[in-house]
């Protein structure tokens, strides 16, 4: 009975998992070329933040990576990438569509 | 007799409000991020504003006329900057300025000043060539604009009307214009700047044109590395300006106690985060070639902040 109980649990935790992951937000990566200031980061933010669906964003300077988190049903298309960081005076050197493994706060 | 000494009321004060608008002629560059006292060529995003105010305070003194002058111009510039596009940036500054001379005229000492608002400028900034590369950049802009008579012009104090240099404002429109350069990594940044100011005549007295070559080196000494997020960078500063001024004019005239070539350098700390930046430089007058008795610079020192929104 035991083994059975374990069996069934350890299938419907297999089964579930693909629907957890889909509830995950969705997140894209911008390689941001040109970006490294602290100073010019805010206007990448700053345009990011006025996107629709944009939940949160994280930056990181050293990699030149934008993060952008967005509501759950929300999308970014790469043109709408390009143009926000345009934009910002900046080169979009990447783009990519990434799962979210955790929630991210805004800086 | 020394021609700064015929008539010390008047011309010593024009030169010492010629070197108290060269204190401010770095307003051009207080207009955005990096080098304290010149202009950048990196941009301001589409939508985005930055305020930056910057307190100066120019003293001159070492008077070769025999009349003993010391001068202390202040000066708080305020600009406001404008994204249009991620190229285009569109500036307003708005100095007030405060200005005094003290001389010896006739055996007695003679203090006489002014203070208001001074001529506020317009300017645009095109960036007309950059390369985005990861972790860098590296950009040329020009930039154009005038100065307008917008400060007082009439000032007048116990001993008559003062001279245009000690006025706030100018009474003149002045056109200037430039070029930038910016290249910028992680580690450093490397601004060059050449400049040129048409001045004008107002009032029967014109300023001298000037121009200036600038360059500005700026190391970042903290975080020595850089983990993840934005952290606030602390950089050390050193800028060199080469400033040549063409001599004053009076009634169609030259002064020839007016005008020459000063270099400066400037070394400066800055500290800047993601919203905003503090800094602080002095600028140390290394060699001066002026004409006649035009008084000499002692120090110039600024400091500010600058905040985006």
């Amino acid at each position: 009975m035991k083994m059975i109980v374990r069996t069934t649990a350890f299938a419907l935790s297999i089964l579930l998992l693909p629907l957890i992951a889909f509830a995950a937000p969705t997140q894209y990566q911008l390689r941001v070329d040109g970006l490294a200031c602290p100073f010019c980061a805010y206007g990448i933010e700053k345009e990011l933040n006025r996107t629709d669906g944009v939940e949160s964003i994280r930056i990181d300077i050293n990699a030149g990576i934008v993060t952008v988190t967005m509501a759950e049903g929300a999308t970014m298309t790469e043109a709408q990438a390009s143009r926000i960081v345009e934009d910002a005076g900046f080169t979009l050197g990447g783009f990519e569509k990434v799962r979210a493994q955790a929630s991210n706060k805004p800086e | 007799m020394h021609a700064g000494l015929q008539n010390p009321g008047r011309r010593p004060l024009r030169q010492a409000g010629a070197a108290a608008l060269l204190a401010v002629a770095g307003w051009t560059g207080a207009a955005w991020s990096a080098p304290v006292t010149f202009n950048t060529a990196l941009p301001v995003a589409k939508g985005e504003f930055v305020f930056r105010e910057q307190f100066v305070l120019d003293q001159s003194g070492d008077d070769p006329s025999g009349a003993d002058r010391d001068r202390t111009a202040w000066a708080a510039v305020s600009v406001l900057g404008y994204g249009v596009n991620g190229d285009l940036a569109l500036f307003g500054v708005v100095p007030y300025v405060d200005r005094s001379l003290d001389l010896t005229v006739g055996g007695s000492r003679r203090s006489r000043s002014a203070a208001g608002l001074g001529d506020v400028a317009l300017f645009g900034r095109y960036t007309v060539f950059k390369d985005n590369f990861r972790g860098g950049n590296f950009r040329v802009a020009p930039f154009a604009g005038v100065e307008t008579p917008t400060g007082d012009d009439d000032e007048s104090d116990a001993f008559g009307r003062l001279p245009a240099s000690v006025q706030p404002g100018s009474g003149s429109w002045d056109p200037f214009g430039g070029i930038v350069a910016t290249y910028q990594t992680l580690a450093f940044q490397i601004d060059a700047q050449a400049s040129y100011r048409g001045n004008t005549e107002a009032n029967g007295f014109e300023f001298g044109d000037v121009a200036r070559l600038d360059a500005s080196f700026q190391y970042r000494l903290w975080p020595r590395d850089l983990g993840g997020g934005v952290p606030g960078f602390l950089y050390g500063i050193v800028e060199a300006n080469l400033v040549y001024r063409d001599e004053n004019r009076t009634g169609g005239r030259d002064d020839p106690d007016s005008g020459g070539t000063t270099l400066f350098i400037v070394p400066g700390l800055q500290y800047v985060t993601k919203r905003w930046i503090v800094e602080a430089a002095v600028q140390l007058p290394v060699f001066q070639d002026l004409n006649g008795t035009a008084l000499e610079k002692d120090t110039v020192a600024r400091a500010g902040f600058r905040v985006n929104f």
